[in-house]
């Protein structure tokens, strides 16, 4: 017990002093994760939105095919991703391996399928009259369905930081497609593997205080964001 | 109107940020082993290569297997490890070129204070090892294809006893200092390099000891070696050479002589030729 | 200029019901029309037919100009509008609903608040501009409703049970919305009500609406 208050005292002293490679592990975990929430993003509501307001042929397949994605374990998305990323894979001469940029890509895999299934859950959910109401008032289709889509604003961010959260808690494959080096692949969620492996806990306790911290911040912003999404229901 | 337009120069600039950061052209990787960065060498020894050639080494750590696997693959550009026999085997199967030996330290048996088996007293390890085989006290191994670990079935063979499979035999596939602590848990018996253990059994409150120490086969040797620009052409070959000349150099031996852990101990002894 | 239709021969069936039985009639331009019928007569089906949301089974649909008659392309649709009985309010400020039939069609920015301010003075909710509008009672919700539909300025104007379970005041409110816009013959306005006091209210000429065709005033 001794050593878990030591190491709470000792974490907080770091934060406190705004400890330098603390502060560079956050900022690079902050590049790759933001990165892969805004990549995403763009693909998974993209996606979201087409699956949810046409109709085309394996429509339901690719539905289903995306909520069974949200469960790949990550080290497999690591492992497969590292096969790939090699030198002596098929795009090895990307030499995107062992950099931050990889490790984005693997959050990229990791998020998309959340922020696609959640978003198309959150636009089918809108009630048909919006659709309509908008054509009433001379909307074509595609204003129409962006109608649609500003209804379900609410859902769609939530679906995004529920991806943003699986990105930035993310180990194993970050660790493997990135190689966890000193001042140059290193994230909040690696260094504490490492730390604690060689036994730092002060360090990985500090990390470990930030990220939660994190995560805490994210899911109270979700909560704010549902309530809204609920406001006024009648 | 304008939050939006701010959320879009924020996302681009996320966008453009992971897209860059490749690193500079001169940049090189080296694959190691997890006991050589924990014990901090790295960290002490790259910053003055870096000062001096402006080249910059960037280190991934995995086990010796993978570490090896890694220069094969050609996603590194150098290999620095600690099991001589399979380096040399990588070098004649032509993956690697100018293998050098650069520092030694060696290895430990450890075991409970109590040490019920008596292993102290013993001068040869592969007796130790054979007087473990008995069974009445565990041995965790690495498990990892590390330099320990490779070391470890070495002294095996030698006794004669195939420990795979046996109850007392533990294999846990980890890094070195967590075998340590799991060793501790265990109250059991285990083979580890002595960097580590002075590194790290105050740290870890390990109620061990030493059991074994100065039979010659616990020689550790560290060598390093540059991946054949034959084999991958993409290499950075010139600078890998740069860092080998360099750790085999009296500068850079003196460095890594020079390097002490944060209880003033002297973790390797540089040995190049 | 407000907007006549002639209805010919339609026919919409539903589940084997001939909800809509070969019916046919001239809605005569700037003329305020009152349709009457029981629940589930077809009433809503039928309006929502001559709004272009929906498809009829087999029948002509035809909207005059003046002596012309218009193509149905989007430069029609844009001229008539429909008001549903939920209304269909979207979750965002009064303001943007009454505006978003400005924004879809390009109109600037300075001229949509005009415009918009113009009509929630007419609808009387000008001071719940910033409100959200899944938040107003039934009554000012209709009213948003019409407000939305009346600031794009149609030439033909249908509303389905526009004061269906709102409250009295807001019956008043939106009978006078009504009638204004009957005097200034602008825009032509089909309506739908089970409320025969109120259709009394609002016109002479009560169409009733039976067995899927539409018969004469009583």
């Amino acid at each position: 017990m001794d050593s878990i208050l030591e190491g709470f005292e000792k974490a907080l002293a770091l934060i406190w002093a705004l400890d330098r490679e603390m502060l560079e592990i956050l900022l690079m975990s902050i590049r790759v994760s933001g990165g892969a929430l805004v990549i995403a993003s763009i693909l998974g509501i993209s996606v979201g939105a087409v699956t949810a307001l046409r109709r085309f042929p394996l429509r339901d397949t690719l539905v289903g095919v995306l909520h069974a994605c949200m469960g790949l374990p990550s080290v497999l998305v690591g492992l497969l991703l590292y096969l790939i990323l090699s030198r002596s894979g098929p795009l090895g001469f990307l030499a995107l391996l062992y950099t931050p940029s990889a490790m984005t890509l693997a959050q990229v895999i990791l998020a998309f399928p959340i922020i696609a299934s959640l978003s198309h859950a959150a636009i089918i959910s809108v009630d048909p009259i919006i659709r309509q109401t908008a054509r009433t008032l001379g909307a074509t289709s595609f204003q129409a369905a962006r109608a649609v889509v500003h209804e379900a604003r609410f859902g769609i961010m939530s679906a995004a930081l529920a991806g943003f959260g699986r990105a930035i808690s993310e180990v194993g494959a970050v660790l493997i497609v990135g190689g966890n080096i000193a001042g140059f692949t290193r994230v909040m969620t690696t260094t504490i593997a490492l730390e604690t492996d060689k036994g730092n806990f002060e360090l990985a306790l500090a990390i470990g205080i930030i990220l939660l911290t994190v995560a805490i911040c994210l899911n109270l912003c979700l909560y704010r964001i549902q309530r809204r999404t609920v406001v006024g229901r009648r | 109107m304008i939050r939006a337009r701010l959320i879009m120069a924020v996302a681009a600039c996320f966008i453009f940020a992971c897209v860059t950061g490749a690193g500079a052209a001169t940049d090189i990787l080296c694959s190691s082993t997890t006991s050589t960065e924990n014990s901090g060498l790295f960290g002490y020894i790259l910053p003055v290569f870096e000062q001096k050639t402006g080249i910059k080494v960037k280190v991934v750590a995995r086990g010796t297997g993978a570490a090896i696997e890694m220069g094969k693959r050609g996603d590194a550009d150098v290999t620095f490890v600690h099991a001589k026999e399979q380096e040399l085997k990588a070098v004649k199967e032509g993956w690697f070129v100018n293998r050098h030996d650069v520092m030694y330290n060696d290895f430990v048996i450890i075991g409970p204070e109590d040490d019920l088996l008596k292993i102290k007293g013993i001068k040869s390890a592969a007796a130790a090892f054979k007087k473990i085989s008995a069974g009445s006290m565990n041995f965790v191994s690495r498990g990892d294809k590390s330099g320990t670990h490779v070391k470890e079935l070495a002294l095996w063979k030698t006794a004669g006893i195939n420990p795979k499979g046996q109850s007392w035999y533990l294999e846990v596939g980890q890094g070195m200092e967590k075998t340590q602590r799991i060793a501790n848990e265990k109250r059991a018996y285990t083979l580890t390099d002595r960097g580590t253990w002075l590194a790290t059994k105050d740290k870890d409150r390990l109620q061990m000891v030493i059991v074994l120490e100065g039979d010659k086969v616990l020689f550790n040797q560290y060598g390093v070696m540059a991946v054949s620009p034959q084999r991958h052409k993409h290499v950075k070959y010139a600078e890998s050479m740069q860092f080998i000349n360099w750790l085999i150099s009296k500068e850079g031996q003196a460095a890594i002589g020079s390097y002490r852990d944060k209880l003033g101990n002297q973790l390797f002894i540089p040995n190049a030729k | 200029m407000p907007l006549g239709l002639t209805v010919t021969d339609i026919i919409k069936t539903f589940e084997g019901n001939r909800v809509l039985d070969v019916l046919s009639h001239r809605f005569e331009a700037g003329e305020t029309h009152v349709l009457m019928g029981s629940n589930g007569c077809g009433k809503s089906t039928f309006l929502r037919i001559c709004a272009l949301l929906d498809h009829a089974d087999s029948g002509r649909l035809v909207f005059t100009s003046g002596e012309s008659e218009l193509p149905a392309d989007l430069g029609l649709r844009r001229r008539i509008t429909l008001v549903l009985p939920r209304v269909g309010l979207f979750n965002a400020s009064v303001f943007y609903n009454i505006a978003y039939g400005l924004k879809i069609r390009g109109i600037a920015k300075s001229e949509r608040i005009e415009k918009v301010e113009k009509v929630l003075e007419f609808i009387g909710l000008s001071h719940k501009r910033s409100q959200n509008a899944l938040t107003l009672s039934s009554g000012e919700a209709q009213r948003a409703g019409i407000g939305r539909a009346l600031v794009i300025e149609p030439d033909l104007l249908f509303l389905d049970e526009p004061t269906n379970s709102v409250d009295l005041k807001n019956v008043g409110i939106i009978e006078k919305i009504i009638l204004t816009m009957k005097e200034a013959r602008q825009p032509t306005i089909i309506m739908a009500t089970h409320d025969r006091s109120q259709a009394g209210r609002l016109t002479d000429c009560r169409l009733q609406m039976n067995d899927g065709k539409i018969v004469g005033c009583d």
